[in-house]
């Protein structure tokens, strides 16, 4: 909380608005803080699970199946024998890696089309466009559940899934951006002194462009981790038994009608804060950004 | 009149999509590993038996002739029959479309309201603790699981408070309700059938609740922001700084110009809420498209998968033709 009122100099570079827009700008910063705070918890603890559990990811304890919170296992145990609190912890490896993995080649490859596109214009622009409609006319689910359908199991499938999926609305985002900036004058100024067309696309284009981007990414990851746990719900997603947080659900859905909550109910509730970290972090970026553009 | 051009247009732009998309799923689910003979006959069956199904479902055939063949039939209507069980894929989405929509149309209209509600209310007391408290509630919905929310509703709807069925279909079969249309409550009402009416509507909670706090929240966040927008726009100050009373603006300025949004809206969520339906369904065991189209697409169902693909991204594109007309219509100022 020390952060949010010693906070002077970022507010004076901030231009002059009126006074929403500075009170604006503080719930963004908390909306970051929050968000930041929330992955930073997770991923250290993803990255200590051997430290914080007694129990490996995919460990059987043959005198304890299905038990109640308690006793040895602090979260209690799957059908399998399985301990849930160590299970829980090692998913964030598989699923925090895949999502930001996989957002990030989506960037990488919509971006690098886009940047195309949008620069050159003509044929290829066209073709690429019409390639994004067609990917456009899906709900996103249902188009990575095709994808996954078809591509079939395992961590390398599933980045690529995901990223496919996003993959189009980035293009489309960067193609729009260079469109604007290449009529802006430093850009010509750029092509009269020489510059080649791969440096102007790399060194002015690119950066300039990727301004929505970095606050969309963010937002994305979420999306993707959500997407990656229905694809693992539904059976699509990574092979049982790694530790996952929607194949966990999965596996526990029949217990819940039992009343056996501990099997479906902590992991369901790391993926929700987790998602819900990286949406306080794109929400903040994007205050933020709407905060300065007016 | 200019409002027919503009949907002729659309539609005749829709054509090259719809085209693209026919033509990928149908080269996709052939060239992507997976065998849906193989999945019917199982382990023992010998080279001959597979040959006699392939050819049986014309799967022997060259490749540019079973696709005019399903092009041919897509024209008459007939999508085919399916794989897996035989029977012709277009009656068996007919019994399967109703329940889904049911589901979707219920959350998503609710959904409508709670967002409007909410979103003007949230976007009044802008930057104040009421306003903050309702974005992060929003954000917490647009961060939570819809299937692992839908478990955890059975399991206290259910399971410790015994207030709602079990997730085990749609309607009490003993309530013997005649299916017309595939929505049991729809088909409830229409019948008179009193129980059945009751135990519909009971089946009916839990997934729509599922659903309506999971799309709730995207638009929420774009109802306040368009609400946003209009108070701080001129004729809205203009208005106020006349002395308007509070009723006229309220309902004459902020709720019409935020209004005029939500049908764009609306078909977005739509596409949002027919991904979620296919999670919700496989919970709630509800037997609807959704389920329907993941077991074609797991059993490499080759007919079932190209229907089910088609339809979804036709009715995702008609759904938001319809929304840019009915914006049209409301809102003068938009020149299509």
């Amino acid at each position: 909380m020390a952060d949010l009122r010693t906070s002077g100099p970022t507010e004076a570079t901030d231009p002059p608005g009126p006074v929403a827009g500075a009170r604006d700008s503080r719930f963004a910063r908390v909306l970051i803080i929050t968000g930041a705070a929330i992955l930073a918890v997770i991923a250290v603890a993803a990255l200590c699970a051997p430290l914080l559990s007694s129990w490996g990811e995919t460990e059987i304890d043959p005198a304890a199946t299905l038990t109640a919170p308690g006793g040895g296992h602090l979260l209690g145990t799957d059908g399998n024998g399985m301990d849930i609190w160590s299970r829980v912890l090692y998913a964030a490896r598989l699923d925090l890696g895949i999502a930001v993995a996989a957002v990030a080649l989506a960037v990488t490859v919509g971006t690098l089309l886009g940047l195309v596109a949008g620069y050159r214009g003509g044929w290829l622009d066209d073709v690429l466009m019409r390639v994004v409609d067609i990917f456009q006319a899906f709900p996103t689910f249902i188009l990575a559940l095709a994808v996954a359908a078809l591509l079939g199991n395992g961590t390398v499938n599933l980045i690529i899934t995901i990223a496919a999926v996003n993959a189009p609305a980035y293009a489309r985002l960067v193609r729009a951006e260079v469109r604007t900036l290449r009529e802006l004058p430093f850009v010509d100024a750029a092509v009269t002194s020489g510059a080649s067309t791969t440096g102007i696309l790399w060194r002015h284009l690119l950066p300039n462009s990727l301004t929505p981007v970095r606050v969309i990414a963010p937002l994305n990851c979420g999306w993707a981790m959500l997407t990656l746990a229905g694809l693992s719900f539904l059976g699509l997603g990574v092979s049982i038994p790694a530790a996952e947080w929607g194949a966990m659900i999965s596996l526990g859905a029949a217990d819940v009608v039992g009343g056996r909550w501990w099997t479906s109910v902590p992991p369901g509730l790391a993926l929700l804060v987790c998602v819900l970290g990286f949406s306080l972090l794109g929400e903040g970026l994007q205050e933020r950004a709407d905060a300065k553009r007016r | 009149m200019r409002i027919l051009r503009f949907v002729a247009r659309r539609l005749l732009q829709l054509i090259p999509v719809l085209l693209g998309v026919i033509v990928l799923t149908f080269l996709l689910v052939r060239v992507l590993p997976g065998d849906p003979v193989r999945t019917i006959l199982g382990q023992n069956a010998t080279e001959a038996d597979a040959a006699a199904a392939r050819a049986r479902f014309g799967l022997d055939q060259p490749l540019w002739r079973q696709f005019l063949d399903y092009l041919t039939g897509l024209v008459t209507g007939d999508f085919g029959t399916s794989i897996q069980s035989g029977a012709p894929v277009g009656a068996e989405m007919a019994l399967r479309v109703g329940p889904t929509l049911e589901l979707v149309v219920i959350a998503v209209t609710i959904a409508l309201v709670v967002a409007t509600v909410l979103g003007v209310w949230s976007a009044r007391r802008a930057e104040r603790p009421a306003d903050h408290g309702i974005r992060v509630l929003a954000l917490v919905g647009n961060s939570v699981p819809e299937f692992w929310l839908g478990l955890v509703l059975v399991l206290v709807g259910y399971s410790v408070l015994g207030w709602f069925p079990a997730p085990n279909g749609r309607v009490d079969p003993d309530t013997g309700l005649t299916p017309l249309t595939g929505a049991d409550l729809v088909d409830a009402v229409l019948t008179g059938n009193g129980p059945a009416i009751a135990s519909a509507a009971a089946y009916l909670v839990l997934p729509v609740l599922t659903l309506v706090i999971g799309v709730v929240a995207p638009l929420l966040r774009s109802v306040r922001a368009s609400a946003l927008e209009v108070l701080h726009s001129e004729p809205y100050a203009a208005a106020a700084a006349h002395g308007l009373p509070r009723r006229t603006l309220l309902y004459g300025y902020l709720m019409r110009a935020t209004l005029v949004r939500l049908p764009s809206l609306a078909a977005l969520v739509f596409g949002t809420a027919i991904g979620s339906t296919v999670l919700v369904e496989y919970v709630f065991s509800w037997q609807g498209f959704g389920q329907w189209a993941l077991r074609g697409l797991l059993y490499r169902d080759y007919p079932v998968v190209q229907a089910s693909v088609l339809v979804i991204a036709l009715c995702y594109v008609l759904v938001f033709l319809i929304a840019d007309v009915v914006h049209a219509i409301l809102d003068p100022r938009v020149r299509i």
